[in-house]
């Protein structure tokens, strides 16, 4: 299994993603990153899985926590870092910082960070896709607290109603900020979407990459063929603090031996052979994005008041 | 009643209720340039989108969409469900992949469940990306008045809009603006575009400029519509419409001539367009469909105050809403809103410089009587 090309190719794209952002946490404390920041540490297989049979004609909406989605969906890791630097080169020429990256040339159409906001920009897309006959599949990435806003709810009947071609993708790590999805859910996150009358799919081991990609490579085919809506939830771990480069599990609202679970499941952290064969051509390219970061301009100051209107 | 909008530009004949008048000029309802505006946008653009709740029923949003539904198709002219802040995320995410949405709520109220996606995400689409995306889209918001509207259907936002970047808001005062405003933004303005009509307005019928002789004019911006000395009117949607009123009873009764301005634009007006007119005549009245405070009133004040204070003969005098939720009770709500003879008594004060300046006032004092066609239910 772990010597499949596939195996291997998700692993790297993986890995990847988590060096990056262990680069982050490296260099956040020079506060030349001012931007506050999500990481996906420990949920890198959501997306590497979820985005491996998209092509680049397709789209994904994505929440603040989107440095995995952007990078497994093929955005440039240079315009990422100068982006977190502040610099005109960065993918929105440094007006996004970490919560709303987007690279619209490889279908990521942008990240916000009001929670459940982008999920009916996914479904107007779709809508889009389906007027103008366009064989696009549609992803709208949320998390389990964003279930609870009305506009997802909205989003949910709207797809159904006029069945479009959109893929409601619910990375479930537990977790609002600090409170448990028992404390906040008085329903059951897959019954409820269930009840809109659309195929739910449940896919517990989020570490799982191949598991995930086979599980979105057949869920992608079917949206593609029907154009008809579905709905995903994969459950997955946050190792890091909701915001920040570090960790929480001292401040009492969860427990170190449930990160324990997940990391002995988590291929990167049980596979050290894999991530050294990988790591120095990865570091290599992290060194480069991180120097073109730094060597960028800042924008100047007629930037301020282009793109408004 | 016949109103003479000054500013000209095109119409289509077929549309103007049969109504022709002499050569060089044509009669359009309120609800008819509308109604033409949304079937050209769906007839020349295949990516144009209707989307509101009831615009394919039999009133179709007060006659603006009725019948499209059956011609172009219930997927381009869409009943939604009722879903404010959804259907506006739908609509950018279509504005996004490709579609140009024209959205309508029925009372501007309603759009206030939509702020989130109004204000947090589309306002912002484009810079926040860095210029990466454009949205594309027409959201239509109608605002209410008389026949018991009330707190809740009443409420003209323009301020609340206007006040965010990245917003265009426009207060289309007549059929002519209409013309002039919804297929020039269809066509070529790239970001999101809020426009107020007023629902008292779609009965009316207003002089327009044949097809044939239109000029393309900037959708945006504001309008010069009656040219004057002694003081200058500031006003948006449909209190233009009463300051063309009162300036016309003054040039009857006084030698007190008005140069009314109609503002059109209210999140970029042309203020070269109203300081030249303010350094002329020395004085100013804006005069707004809304509530005075933190509003469009203030805004022009600022303008004013900011660019030339010393151009001012006399202290400016705003008209707007009192500062209460809109009664329903006839009695108050006549109180509420500004009327005509107050508007000509303001404007008198302040150009002849006495309280008692002994000019007559018009009889009428309600706007709503006035605009006697608007009559429940509705
Ligand atoms: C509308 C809104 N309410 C509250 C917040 C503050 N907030 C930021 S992230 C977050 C938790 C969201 O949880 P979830 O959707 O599960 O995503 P996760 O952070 O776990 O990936 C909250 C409440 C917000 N950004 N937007
Ligand atoms: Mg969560």
């Amino acid at each position: 299994m772990e010597n499949s090309q596939k195996f291997c190719e998700l692993f790297f794209q993986a890995l990847r993603i988590r060096l990056v952002e262990e680069r982050i946490i490296e260099l956040y404390p020079g506060d030349a990153i001012q931007s506050p920041v999500h990481l996906s540490i420990g949920q890198e297989a959501v997306a590497v899985g979820a985005c491996r049979d998209l092509k680049k004609t397709d789209l994904v909406f994505c929440t603040y926590r989107s440095h995995a989605f952007y990078l497994a969906k093929g955005g440039s890791l240079g315009e990422m870092f100068a982006e977190l630097y502040g610099k005109v080169t960065g993918c929105a020429r440094g007006k996004a910082g970490s919560m709303h990256l987007a690279a619209p040339e490889v279908g990521l159409m942008g990240a916000s960070a009001v929670v459940a906001s982008t999920i009916p920009h996914a479904v107007g897309a779709a809508l889009a896709a389906k007027r103008l006959g366009h064989d696009q599949v549609v992803v709208g990435v949320f998390g389990d607290g964003a279930t609870e806003e009305g506009v997802y709810h909205e989003s949910l009947n709207f797809a159904v109603l006029h069945r479009l071609p959109v893929i409601f993708l619910c990375e479930n790590n537990g977790l609002a900020v600090h409170s448990s999805q028992k404390s906040r859910q008085g329903y059951d996150i897959l019954d409820h979407a269930r009840s809109y009358g659309l195929p739910v799919y449940h896919i517990a081991e989020g570490y799982d990459f191949v598991k995930v990609a086979d599980m979105m490579s057949d869920i992608i085919q079917r949206v593609r063929l029907t154009r008809e809506p579905v709905f995903v939830e994969i459950r997955t771990y946050r190792y890091k603090e909701h915001v920040g480069p570090g960790e929480d599990f001292m401040c009492g609202y969860r427990q170190p031996e449930e990160w324990l679970v997940w990391k002995r499941q988590d291929p990167l952290e049980q596979y050290g052979n894999l991530v050294e064969t990988f790591r120095p051509a990865i570091l290599k390219e992290i060194d480069e994005a991180v120097h073109f970061a730094m060597s960028s301009p800042f924008p100047s100051a007629e930037e301020l008041l282009r793109d408004v209107v | 009643m016949l109103c003479n909008a000054a500013v000209t530009s095109r119409v289509n004949g077929q549309a103007a209720s049969g109504l022709r008048a002499e050569a060089g000029t044509e009669i359009m309802s309120y609800r008819d340039a509308l109604h033409w505006t949304m079937h050209d946008a769906l007839q020349r653009h295949d990516s144009v989108l209707i989307l509101g709740q009831g615009v394919d029923d039999h009133k179709g949003i007060f006659g603006s969409t009725t019948g499209l539904s059956q011609e172009f198709g219930a997927d381009r002219v869409m009943d939604t469900p009722l879903a404010e802040e959804g259907m506006t995320g739908v609509a950018i995410g279509a504005a996004l992949n490709g579609l140009y949405p024209i959205q309508t709520h029925i009372r501007a109220d309603f759009s206030l469940l939509a702020m989130n996606q109004i204000i947090n995400l589309a306002a912002k689409y484009k810079y926040m990306f860095g210029g990466r995306f454009d949205v594309p889209m027409l959201i239509r918001m109608i605002v209410g008045r008389s026949w018991g509207q009330g707190a809740q259907h009443s409420q003209s936002l323009q301020s609340l809009f206007a006040h965010i970047p990245g917003l265009q808001v426009v207060m289309p005062s007549s059929s002519q603006s209409i013309l002039d405003t919804y297929p020039a933004v269809i066509d070529r303005y790239r970001g999101p575009v809020i426009s107020f009509e007023h629902r008292l307005m779609y009965d009316l019928q207003f002089y327009v400029t044949p097809l044939a002789t239109r000029q393309e004019i900037d959708p945006f911006g504001s309008r010069l519509v009656r040219p004057g000395e002694e003081v200058t009117i500031v006003a948006t949607s449909i209190m233009v419409l009463e300051a063309m009123r009162a300036a016309e009873h003054l040039a009857l009764v006084s030698d007190i001539q008005c140069e009314v301005i109609d503002l059109h634009c209210v999140s970029s007006p042309d203020w070269d367009l109203v300081m030249h007119s303010v350094e002329k005549t020395g004085r100013l009245v804006v005069a707004d469909t809304s509530w005075r405070e933190y509003g469009v009133c203030a805004e022009v004040c600022r303008v004013v105050a900011e660019r030339n204070p010393g151009c001012l003969k006399a202290p400016v005098v705003t008209l707007g809403m009192q500062p209460a939720p809109c009664p329903t009770a006839k009695c108050l709500e006549d109180l509420f809103y500004p009327d005509l003879r107050q508007l000509v008594d303001a404007l008198a004060v302040l150009v002849t410089g006495k309280k008692s300046h002994g000019l007559p006032l018009p009889d009428t004092q309600s706007m709503a009587d006035v605009y006697k066609r608007f009559k429940g239910p509705f």
